[in-house]
């Protein structure tokens, strides 16, 4: 039988996972170039974060790490709401929703 | 047990959310986005964490995919299949570079905390006092915080149907 305690759950498979997400959907951010993608991978990323925060309140037995997540949960949904608020002005205005017809604002 | 459930939970994410950088249509992203959220949502039940698994999933799962899907709908984006970026060595460019953090990031996690296993685990409170706890959390200790997000929902909802409501509701 061999050892199995080296795959044994830490706290830093959680942040490890964590990373990973966060770096996936930093990837979808910059290489997409659909609005509502870019804004699902901006989700993507406040959930990693999220996980952080429930894994270290859970490793430090405190709970303002919970707390900090239900901020996070709320100030995503409502990044969401003006994001997709701001897509259908978008939409309306060009007739698509292609991230390159926004670039002269990138100066 | 619980191991065999993490891996499992974290291969679900990672190909989940892969899928939904990949994905070329954004329904399907929206779904692999459905499908991610509630991979987090197991991982914060195996991290004790009861009320938000359930809060993440009402929240993410239910209402932000219902309103990312309700604006892929609202639109005809046949000619968006195709739209990653232009040139591939840009993309391969960033790619590159999220990479290279991904890299640096990892191995000072590891360095740093490699040493805290499940037998390090602080007790909780149990059942409902746990929700008891965050409660007196949220609306004692953080209710300044809490204030402020009350405000700025009510600065989006407004703010949001302002937007979408110029010159004529969501009829594109």
């Amino acid at each position: 039988m061999p050892d199995l305690s080296q795959y044994d759950v830490g706290l830093s498979h959680y942040l490890l996972l964590s990373a990973m997400v966060f770096c996936i959907g930093l990837v979808g951010v910059l290489v997409r170039k659909n609005t509502i993608v870019i804004l699902m991978c901006i989700e993507l990323m406040l959930n990693a974060v999220n996980i952080t925060f429930v894994a270290f309140s859970r490793y430090q037995g405190n709970n303002d790490g919970s707390i900090i997540v239900f901020f996070v949960m709320a100030i995503a949904a409502a990044e969401a709401a003006v994001g997709l608020a701001l897509i259908v002005a978008i939409f309306k205005r060009f007739k698509e929703v292609n991230i390159r017809f926004f670039e002269h604002l990138k100066g | 047990m619980e191991n065999i459930v993490f891996y499992f939970l974290e291969a679900l994410i990672l190909l989940s959310a892969l899928g939904v950088v990949l994905v070329t249509s954004p329904i399907y992203s929206a779904l692999f986005l459905v499908l991610t959220m509630i991979g987090v949502a197991g991982i914060f039940v195996s991290l004790d964490a009861f009320f938000l698994a359930g809060v993440q999933l009402v929240v993410y799962a239910g209402a932000v995919t219902v309103m990312f899907v309700m604006v892929v709908m609202l639109f005809n984006l046949d000619k968006e299949k195709k739209a990653f970026s232009k040139g591939t060595a840009g993309n391969f460019l960033k790619a590159a570079s999220v990479g290279l953090i991904w890299s640096v990031l990892s191995t000072s996690l590891l360095y740093v905390f490699s040493d805290l296993g499940k037998e390090d685990l602080p007790r909780l409170a149990e059942g409902s006092l746990a929700i008891k706890e965050l409660a007196s959390h949220l609306f004692l200790k953080y209710v300044f915080g809490f204030e402020v997000i009350c405000i700025l929902l009510l600065l989006v909802i407004v703010g949001a149907v302002s937007l979408a409501r110029a010159k004529g509701g969501t009829h594109a």
